[in-house]
């Protein structure tokens, strides 16, 4: 017999009965640090939003315009550059405003990414072959968050003055045409670099976790090639597909590093962004909380289209481990030729990173190749006040949010599992809806909410700066992590264990302390490492409220503020670089330490 | 020592009522067995003892005190799980010490009766195991010694034996049994295993769909069943369906068919009148071989034999009717031979066809 049925308690007795002052605790404390820091600021941005005729902004043409403004390429003919007559062809896109742009691009981006993402997975999921570990590795190496900087390599990459694929073309090949791809064009080339192993992996997790049987029945039945892949494959994977595609699509709509990188404006998270620079005099413009309640409800509805497929408590993590032999194919020459063509944009994908590392130690990396070796510019990040500070200061967030995250994380999950209380389910939803909200959306409501209602008070930006609202933002949104790998590890204990201990005398929080959490100590700390990387990563609150206290020599911002600033400074991209091989290095080591833990990987999602 | 007394109580599960309108008296030091088939609601009671149901109805009385809306921890009870849950992280010693830390006794006292119980149970010296090193049989042990370590009020026994091999399963009954009779704890085990519950209660409370159907001592039950489900559901059971013919005293002969006609008696309480349909039980140790005498004989030719041991089962076909009789297995029997099986008045339970509101024929039929 279940008796995990969820039951309506007949009556406050009933309830108290269910319910004790410990679980009361655990449901309240959550619920508590949500409303304050999650529900009320939104809830003044659409208060804000809705004092302005939205009518106004959608009006304008600068916002909404349904005439295309500039050229989608550009072709210039016997351009004369360092003495040779060659041809230019440069990508630049076209504009139909900044909100249109937004969504357009998203949804270049997210097509795009899933096109590449669903053909890696499948070769890597499906096909064995010479090389198979190598280029797996080459696949998970554009996962490795580097903010900034990895839009800064791409567009690198992609200038046609001094950029690597126009020199080998032009110089080495000696075809006098040279290509670079900018504004839009280069936004949306930038986002599709950095969001893809997103789709990639989600894909390949799903497909690795089909049960072999299914596809061989279909095979059984007469299906084969491209037919089985489209009547069998992709259909099953697609949970796994609109799991990444939904978060490429939000990660896109609020991706600020590639439109400030390829300095273009034209872009909602930049407008906002622009919003905030203004707002240290303490007012932030109402336009910000316009754009904010349309990434919110274009946020919204992504998940919304895609729910049929998977519930949001699915995306906070992902198993990657198949639970069988997957099937694998040996294709003979011809296959190989044609896997090997798909793999190698492989080498181009995974070039950003790639190329922070060698930005970070070269001397100098200004014509098309880099130049030298120096550990100067890494020494920098010690050395620079600014940057060190900014370290340490992340750090700090990161770990006192982890604090929070884990408290919280126990608390929610722990009642989740176990309350037997009618809408409980909510409380599920409220802990890991961060993972469909924009940050910059929490952005804009903690700056209306908290020096409106909490003006003066430690807790407003513009007189006690940012720490501590950087500090819940973060242990707000990097929650999800935490909190589902402690559910997922709660379902792995038997109630009758903690019940047995209750049962000898031992309280509620007795049970939790020395039964629960000892048992489930190895998801609590490999969720918790999970949520630090991306606490230490964390960008959109980070760049916004994060800048809000200056840069003075006692700042109180982050990494990544820093990673924006120092983009635009003398000498600046190769400190930015530094950081990112910092964050790197973060990041491979709790991969590392998570897979040693768990003995389980985990598909990373997010930036 | 404690008197556990149930009034009243019913537990729903949405619409599903788990546990119907239950009263029930469980004495001091008495071994007190739910049995029942699986989905019937003794687990569910048990729960509702060990304080992790809350009943919707009726109350939960220790002794005269209410204890129907206290929290697990406040009760006294100690529950020996279906799975043990012994916790993993704990050695065999901090599994039993658990409760005794709880109760903020001194090392030394915890060591004492740690180290008591566990030469109690047979388990002496593996004390810094891991319950995961453990057999089945051992860890069974370990958790029995949990429970009893905290001289609880009342010992819960939730199907302990069920996850035990056949052999084990017979060994591990007989040690409780021996145990609970010189602790003397109030006991209440949880069953679906009828022989299990026969061999060791002191008293049985047959259940069924949520609604307890008779309590009794074992031998009363067995004998005296109050109706069709209690009768087939403990030990083994032929039905014959027929007519009630004729009645004298507490006699009545059933027309099963044109050439077989059986006596009986009624069961406790039930009378029936002449041409009502009723359904006559026998089982089948009370068959005797050749039979000579003028009634109550079944005349039938043996469809299969099965070797059991102390005795074979034959499956005999009468007319359309099939029964199930023990024999002596040095009689020999073949299939395919002709006998005459004789049954006292006495051994046949005559119960009414109708009344038993609950299971479809096709059922009870399939069951035995």
């Amino acid at each position: 017999m279940k008796y995990e049925l969820p039951l309506k308690p007949p009556n406050i007795r009933a309830l108290r009965f269910y319910l004790d002052m410990t679980m009361i605790a655990q449901i309240l404390f959550p619920t508590f640090m949500f409303l304050i820091f999650l529900i009320l600021p939104l809830a003044s941005v659409l208060y804000v939003a809705t004092q302005y005729n939205p009518l106004e902004v959608i009006s304008d043409p600068m916002y909404v315009s349904f005439i295309p403004h500039g050229e989608l390429i550009e072709i210039k003919t016997r351009l004369l550059f360092r003495g040779r007559e060659i041809t230019l062809i440069k990508l630049k896109g076209l504009s139909f405003g900044v909100i249109l742009n937004s969504l357009i691009c998203a949804s270049i981006v997210t097509i795009c990414a899933s096109i590449i993402g669903i053909v890696v997975a499948f070769i890597m999921a499906r096909y064995d072959f010479p090389g198979k570990t190598f280029f797996k590795i080459l696949a998970t190496v554009p996962l490795l968050m580097t903010p900034f900087i990895n839009a800064f390599v791409i567009k690198k990459l992609f200038d046609w003055r001094d950029g690597l694929i126009s020199w080998f073309i032009c110089d080495v090949l000696g075809i006098p045409i040279r290509i670079g791809v900018t504004e839009i064009a280069g936004v949306i080339v930038a986002q599709i670099m950095t969001f893809f192993p997103i789709i990639y992996l989600n894909v390949f997790s799903s497909m690795i976790n089909i049960d072999p049987s299914l596809e061989e029945q279909a095979e059984n039945l007469g299906a084969r090639g491209f037919h089985l892949f489209r009547t069998v494959t992709l259909p099953l994977s697609l949970p796994g597909l609109a799991a990444g595609a939904a978060i490429v699509f939000i990660f896109s709509l609020e991706d600020v590093a590639a439109p400030i990188v390829f300095n273009e404006k034209r872009f909602m998270s930049y407008q906002i962004l622009s919003k905030f620079i203004e707002a240290t005099t303490g007012r932030l413009s109402p336009v910000a909380a316009t754009m904010a309640v349309i990434l919110l409800v274009l946020a919204l509805t992504a998940f919304a289209g895609i729910k049929k497929y998977v519930t949001l408590r699915q995306y906070a993590m992902l198993s990657r481990g198949g639970r069988w032999s997957v099937r694998v194919r040996r294709p003979r020459i011809k296959g190989l030729i044609a896997i090997y063509l798909c793999l190698l944009p492989l080498f181009i994908l995974a070039f950003p990173q790639i190329g922070v590392f060698i930005y970070a130690f070269c001397e100098k990396w200004t014509g098309p190749l880099p130049e030298g070796f120096t550990v100067d510019h890494v020494a920098k990040i010690v050395i620079d006040p600014l940057v060190s500070r900014a370290i340490i200061n992340s750090l700090t967030y990161s770990l006192v949010a982890l604090l929070l995250i884990v408290l919280m994380g126990i608390s929610a999950s722990y009642v989740i599992a176990r309350a037997r209380l009618s809408g409980i389910e909510l409380l599920d939803l409220l802990v890991t809806s961060p993972i469909a909200l924009p940050g910059l959306v929490i952005a804009v409501g903690y700056f209306y909410f908290f020096t409106s209602v909490f003006k003066g008070t430690p807790l407003d930006p513009i007189t006690s700066g940012p720490s501590l609202l950087l500090i819940l933002a973060y242990s707000i949104r990097r929650l999800p992590f935490t909190a589902r790998a402690i559910f997922a590890g709660l379902q792995q204990v038997h109630v009758a264990l903690e019940e047995a201990s209750l049962n000898l005398g031992a309280s509620r929080l007795r049970t939790i302390r020395s039964i629960v959490i000892p048992l489930i100590g190895l998801n609590v700390v490999s969720g918790a490492l999970i949520s630090f990387v991306y606490c230490m990563s964390e960008v959109s609150t980070s760049i916004t409220l994060g800048g809000l206290g200056g840069l003075s020599e006692l700042h109180q911002a982050p990494i990544t503020l820093i990673m924006m600033d120092y983009l635009s400074r003398v000498e600046g991209p190769y400190v930015v670089a530094s950081l990112g091989v910092l964050l790197m290095s973060i990041q491979l080591t709790v991969i590392t330490l998570t897979n040693v833990i768990l003995k389980q990987r985990y598909a990373y999602i997010g930036v | 020592m404690t008197r556990v007394s149930l009034k009243g109580v019913t537990k729903r599960f949405g619409k599903v009522v788990a546990v119907d309108n239950v009263s029930l008296q469980v004495e001091h030091g008495e071994l007190f067995t739910l049995l029942g088939p699986s989905g019937c609601g003794k687990t569910t009671t048990l729960r509702v003892i060990a304080g992790f149901e809350l009943p919707d109805e009726g109350k939960v009385f220790f002794d005269d005190e209410e204890v129907t809306f206290k929290k697990p921890y406040e009760r006294g009870c100690a529950m020996v799980f279906q799975n043990y849950a012994l916790w993993p992280h704990m050695s065999v010693f901090d599994n039993v010490a658990y409760g005794l830390k709880l109760k903020g006794l001194s090392n030394e006292e915890i060591k004492r009766r740690v180290k008591e119980v566990l030469r109690l149970v047979g388990l002496e010296g593996l004390e810094n195991r891991s319950p995961l090193q453990l057999s089945g049989g051992q860890q069974q042990r370990v958790a029995l010694a949990r429970a009893l370590v905290v001289e609880p009020k009342v010992l819960l026994l939730d199907e302990p034996l069920s996850n035990l091999d056949a052999k084990l399963r017979l060994r591990m009954r007989e040690e409780v049994k021996k145990l609970q009779k010189e602790l003397k704890i109030t006991t209440i085990y949880v069953t679906h295993d009828q022989e299990e519950a026969m061999s060791l209660s002191d008293r049985i409370a047959v259940m069924d769909r949520g609604k307890v159907l008779q309590i009794g001592p074992p031998m009363e039950v067995y004998m005296h069943p109050k109706n069709l489900f209690v009768a087939t559901f403990i030990g083994r059971s032929t039905l014959l369906k027929g007519i009630i013919k004729k009645i004298e005293k507490d006699r009545a002969t059933v027309s099963v068919s044109e050439n077989l006609e059986l006596v009986g008696r009624f069961t406790r309480g039930i009378k029936l009148e002449k041409g009502e349909e009723a359904v006559a039980i026998m089982r089948p140790e009370d068959f005797f071989l050749n039979g000579s005498a003028s009634s109550n004989v079944i005349e039938g030719s043996v469809e299969l034999t099965m070797f059991l041991g102390p005795f074979t089962q034959l499956r005999v076909k009468v007319d359309s009717q099939v029964i199930k009789a023990y024999v002596d297995p040095d009689m020999g029997i073949k299939s395919g031979t002709r006998i005459r099986l004789y049954i006292r008045p006495e051994n046949v339970i005559i119960f009414p066809l109708t009344g038993w509101e609950a299971k479809s024929w096709a059922e009870i039929e399939w069951e035995i």
